[in-house]
């Protein structure tokens, strides 16, 4: 009996596809501060696609990490874009588009406060506590920017993903 | 049913959305609250210019200037002007009144607590507590 492989071959070009949206999603609008779409699509991905997320994100991140350099802000990337997909798959039920775009806008304003947990090792829990009060402006940004760009995407990507989903499996 | 549960499901949407709103004046708050003020320079000088009438206006600043043309710069009141130089600027106007060497020797001479300053105003270092003098004086032969 042939055993069944974790992931498929349609799996694998489905994780290319992920990694590559996202990769040039991310790139397209760094020129913005703090305006992003790899929170909405990885949302979305993990909503659509499930635990093929899991494989796409280490990829995304080693690739910021060959384009960018392997600075410090590349270890936040290791856990702060798994943990989305993690919170996103706890929530899975949620329908609402309020909720996704509160999501979405709750994790941009607390992206700082992630990113900080380095420096609490690093230099220390008051010099990372002022690193993290340093950018709240570019959290709220950041989270602004997370839930408006999602209440105006979160619809035609789901109609486009949906559609994908169904002719895909 | 199913208009039951997008019921249910839009309550927790708007409760997600007023927690965000809630949060994001939460941390404008810390921000205001504990973010570091601009805060005041850590280096206090003064700044003194004797005119070509004698009449001497000082000036007390607090900077992290490194030189005194910085400093010069951020002391409210204070005005000069000059000629750009490989050595850097070379005063000719200050507070309105030029020196012109050319006509009668005229020129600003600079001091760092009264002593002859050997360096122009963008290498000349600032330290705290010193007082520069910048005076009107007519070289005589």
């Amino acid at each position: 009996m042939k055993k069944k492989s974790v992931i498929s071959v349609k799996d694998i070009a489905l994780i290319g596809m992920m990694t590559a949206t996202i990769e040039v999603a991310k790139d397209t609008l760094a020129f913005l501060p703090n305006v992003e779409l790899v929170t909405l699509l990885i949302v979305l991905y993990t909503l659509f696609f499930g635990k093929r997320i899991f494989f796409a994100i280490p990829v995304f991140v080693f690739l910021q990490g060959l384009l960018y350099g392997f600075g410090i802000w590349w270890f936040m990337y290791l856990y702060v874009w798994p943990l989305l997909a993690l919170l996103t798959f706890l929530f899975r039920n949620q329908t609402s588009l309020l909720f996704w775009s509160a999501f979405c806008g709750l994790y941009g304003l607390f992206f700082g406060a992630l990113c900080s947990l380095p420096y609490i090792i690093l230099s220390g829990p008051t010099a990372a506590l002022a690193w993290w009060v340093a950018g709240i402006p570019f959290d709220i940004i950041h989270g602004i920017s997370n839930a408006v760009l999602c209440l105006v995407l979160y619809k035609p990507l789901q109609l486009a993903l949906r559609k994908l989903r169904n002719a895909w499996f | 049913m199913a208009q039951k549960q997008t019921g249910k499901s839009g309550k927790k949407g708007l409760i997600a959305v007023l927690i965000l709103v809630a949060l994001i004046a939460l941390f404008a708050v810390i921000y205001t609250v504990m973010s570091p003020s601009a805060s005041e320079g850590s280096k206090a000088l003064t700044i003194e210019v004797i005119d070509n009438e004698g009449v001497i206006t000082s000036y007390s600043i607090k900077t992290d200037a490194e030189y005194l043309r910085q400093a010069m710069d951020e002391t409210e009141g204070l005005t000069y002007d000059g000629t750009e130089s490989d050595y850097g600027m070379y005063v000719e106007t200050v507070n309105g009144v030029t020196a012109d060497y050319n006509t009668d020797g005229a020129y600003w001479a600079f001091y760092v607590d009264g002593e002859y300053c050997n360096y122009g105003i963008d290498s000349q270092p600032v330290n705290d507590g010193e007082v520069y003098t910048i005076e009107y004086t007519v070289y005589s032969y």
